[in-house]
């Protein structure tokens, strides 16, 4: 028979539920609250309704902020949710050498982010960097990576590749081991191609993990802070200034607590609007294959 | 199935070059550090460098307060890899194994959090934090660590799986629910602790928006901040050097260089379990 734990469970849970509701949970309510707040540092919070959406609505950075945001998506999760499929299933084959690949996949995921940044910042020097030079030899002409606004964004979505394609990989890797053995066999005997084994089994099996690193990958992506904020600040002009971006700036720099947290405000919604989608899109496609 | 000669060449051919494309960038950053500041800035880039010197990483170390900041990360990173090892470890085994009314809803509503990332709570926590004079302090930057989702995801799915059995024997012999976490569940626990403990310190170690917006003061800092704020572009100017700047992020990324080393084989199996979700 068993009794009711109550009592213990709340001794084992109590730490972890205290600092999880002052830091975490509270916080993530408490945003909600102070949108609707007219709160700079130092001033009294005062209540002003949905005022900071209003002048969301008829801020055009704002626009600028969420057009950059869904560019930045478009630019990075389909090439990373691809390439990282693509680098996985090689990785499934019996290669020599997959195991140092596999170590050195990840290395770039476990850098500091913010010193990827500073990396790349060499790396894409207009003057010396490795890629102008490598490009000059190739017969092109520099591109100022960081300091154009045509090439600032695809700038950072290379080092944001660089950065998860391994962890992607690994994701993917799980999925296709879980993948039993017999089901290949069978395929084989039936006289499947690579091709046909790849698009009727393989990645309807994998859909789930496809799924599950899609919905990941986006919400990595949307969240960046650490390499924009080290590489171009938002600029030049506002060629990179993505929502969480816009959010720092008015929140840590204007100090306007209350509009940052509208902002936040969107950027939640915004997340849960395209996690929805890219499920739906998704779990259509499951229905017509 | 079997592959033809040429299709293996084209795979290895692949293989290379995205081994290449993951580490060069890498190698590139140690080579430059290791040059003299006239050497960096050459035409053509050197990839073999005709002078080795360990002059910039002198520099760092001299005319900085680097050893504050790093003490400031390891203090930072490893209090909250404490912090979470015992509450996370604690409040998932609550929530796996023992029965009480609501535990569904409350793991649910922890692991929702996952979905919630730091960027879309950020400002709360700033006024909280400021409330409780926890800003410019270390206790500021390790607290909000500890309320780490991920943990409690790993650590829930590995004590479920665990065999009923071996706490019903310890119940019977008379043991306390205490001792049975302790001298049982935990000795068992070794590779999901081990995952816990290499993921969350190393994303203590990077962790960069939190601890920029709560400590202003320079000798605060921790090691991400401090070398983002003097040598991102954000500080660009004339003066700066490449080589200085390349020599505190080599040493920087290091120590968890180290521990992903150390204990690869429960990182992959960590990144690989976190993302298998129901």
């Amino acid at each position: 028979m068993r009794r009711n734990q109550w009592k213990i469970a709340m001794v084992f849970l109590l730490p972890y539920l205290l600092i999880f509701s002052i830091f975490r949970f509270i916080p993530s309510v408490g945003g909600l609250v102070v949108s609707f707040f007219k709160w700079s540092l130092g001033g009294d919070p005062k209540f002003v309704g949905i005022d900071n959406y209003v002048n969301l609505a008829q801020d055009g950075s704002f626009y600028t902020s969420i057009r950059n945001t869904l560019s930045f998506f478009v630019l990075t999760v389909p090439v990373l949710v691809v390439a990282s499929l693509l680098l996985a299933m090689l990785l499934n084959q019996k290669l020599a050498g997959r195991k140092v690949m596999r170590t050195i996949s990840i290395i770039p995921y476990v850098l500091i982010p913010s010193i990827v940044g500073i990396m790349w910042n060499w790396m894409f020097d207009n003057n010396f960097g490795l890629l102008n030079y490598y490009i000059k030899k190739l017969g092109g002409s520099p591109v100022f990576w960081l300091t154009d606004e045509r090439f600032a964004l695809i700038a950072v979505s290379i080092v944001v590749v660089w950065t998860y394609i391994g962890y992607d990989m690994i994701l993917f890797l799980a999925g296709l081991q879980g993948i039993p053995k017999e089901t290949y066999e069978a395929a084989e005997v039936d006289g499947a191609s690579t091709f046909q084994v790849f698009w009727h089994i393989t990645l309807p099996l994998l859909k789930p993990v496809t799924m599950m690193v899609s919905t990941l990958t986006l919400v990595n992506v949307v969240q960046l802070f650490d390499q924009i904020y080290v590489m171009t600040n938002g600029g030049p002009g506002t060629s990179t200034l993505t929502m969480v971006q816009y959010m720092y700036t008015s929140a840590f720099t204007n100090y306007e607590l209350g509009y940052g947290s509208a902002i936040e405000v969107v950027i939640l919604v915004l997340l849960m609007v395209l996690i929805t989608v890219q499920n739906r899109i998704g779990n259509r496609e499951r229905k017509v294959a | 199935m079997k592959q033809p000669r040429w299709l293996k060449a084209v795979l290895y051919l692949v293989v290379i070059m995205a081994c290449l494309f993951f580490i060069l960038p890498v190698v590139w950053t140690v080579i430059s550090s290791l040059k003299p500041e006239a050497d960096i800035q050459s035409y053509p880039p050197a990839w073999i460098p005709r002078e080795l010197t360990l002059s910039n990483y002198r520099t760092v170390l001299t005319k900085f307060p680097y050893f504050t900041w790093m003490a400031n990360s390891l203090i930072v990173a490893v209090a909250g890899t404490l912090g979470i090892l015992i509450a996370s470890t604690m409040a998932a085994y609550a929530m796996a194994r023992f029965r009480f009314r609501g535990r569904r809803l409350l793991y649910q509503t922890i692991i929702v959090m996952l979905l919630v990332p730091m960027q879309a709570y950020v400002i709360p926590l700033y006024l909280m934090a400021g409330k409780m004079d926890l800003l410019n302090t270390l206790q500021g930057l390790i607290l909000p660590s500890v309320a780490n989702v991920t943990s409690i995801f790993i650590l829930h799915a590995f004590f479920r799986e665990l065999p009923m059995e071996l706490e019903e024997a310890a119940r019977i012999d008379g043991a306390g629910e205490f001792r049975i976490f302790w001298q049982i569940m935990l000795p068992l626990s070794g590779p999901a602790l081990s995952t816990v403990t290499i993921l969350t310190f190393i994303a203590n170690w990077n962790a960069f928006l939190w601890p920029m917006i709560a400590v202003r003061q320079d000798i605060m800092k921790t090691l991400p901040v401090a070398i983002s704020q003097y040598w991102g572009s954000v500080n660009q100017n004339a003066s700066f050097q490449y080589g200085t700047a390349l020599a505190a992020c080599c040493m920087a990324v290091l120590p968890t260089l180290v521990v992903y080393f150390a204990l690869q084989r429960y990182f992959v199996a960590g990144i690989a379990s976190s993302g298998i979700k129901g």
